[in-house]
């Protein structure tokens, strides 16, 4: 999944790069929101902050 | 001033694209394989160099400003969650340290660094250019600048292969001690 991301994220800067401004920051926010739920998946352990 | 901004961003892809480049050498050179959440920091370096990119692509606007801030609050709380992680006593670590701190500390402070760099780059930004889609963009797009955006896509793409072959299609082991792709290869 995160290659995914990575691969999203890539493929809008070549974007970007091409001169497509609006295409390049659509793939952005999709791979930003991809990126966001990734982490909310990933947020599972409990934090232990108490000594 | 205007000058000082685009070398600003010209100078932040090229040390984004450098972190991930340190990133891929503690990984291959010292085995340092990243966990998922070192791979979602990875991740937050992209998003934040998203924005300098386009600001070299199609001149400097507080809109790709604000990308780059996504993406570096987005870093910032992925790393700070690390640390908190491990920020008690006994609760221990992931990986080596560099320089006294763990890679996620360091995350932590780079991306707050880079928030703080951001505002200076806008406050030397003066007036945003309004010639995105002009051929006077396109003009500029060379030298320095099509140099720092097409160093930070080779690195946003080697990571895509790089996770890729860690992982694997879908989810990452929490403490990855080898390559996905050399256990479904069996090599």
């Amino acid at each position: 999944m995160a290659g995914l991301i990575f691969l999203l994220a890539g493929v809008s800067m070549m974007v970007a790069c091409a001169g497509y401004r609006g295409v390049a920051i659509a793939l952005f926010g999709v791979s930003s929101v991809a990126a966001v739920l990734w982490f909310d998946h990933h947020m599972t352990d409990p934090l232990t902050l108490a000594f | 001033m205007n000058v000082l901004a685009n070398l600003g961003n010209a100078a932040a892809a090229i040390g984004i694209a450098a972190i991930l480049l340190v990133a891929f050498g503690l990984q291959f050179w010292f085995g340092e394989l990243p966990c998922p959440l070192c791979n979602l920091q990875r991740v937050a370096w992209v998003l934040c160099g998203f924005g300098f990119v386009l600001n070299l692509r199609f001149g400097v606007q507080p809109l790709h400003y604000g990308l780059s801030l996504l993406g570096a609050l987005f870093g910032a709380a992925v790393s700070g969650r690390q640390v908190l992680l491990h920020i008690v006593p006994g609760s221990g670590t992931y990986g080596s340290p560099v320089l006294g701190l763990h890679l996620y500390t360091w995350g932590f402070l780079l991306f707050v660094a880079v928030i703080a760099g951001i505002a200076v780059l806008m406050i030397l930004g003066g007036r945003p250019d309004h010639d995105r889609d002009g051929r006077h963009a396109d003009l500029r797009f060379s030298g320095i600048r099509r140099f720092a955006a097409y160093f930070l896509v080779a690195m946003a793409l080697a990571n895509a292969v790089s996770s890729f072959a860690l992982c694997g299609p879908i989810e990452c082991p929490d403490s990855p001690t080898s390559y996905w792709i050399s256990t479904y290869l069996r090599f």
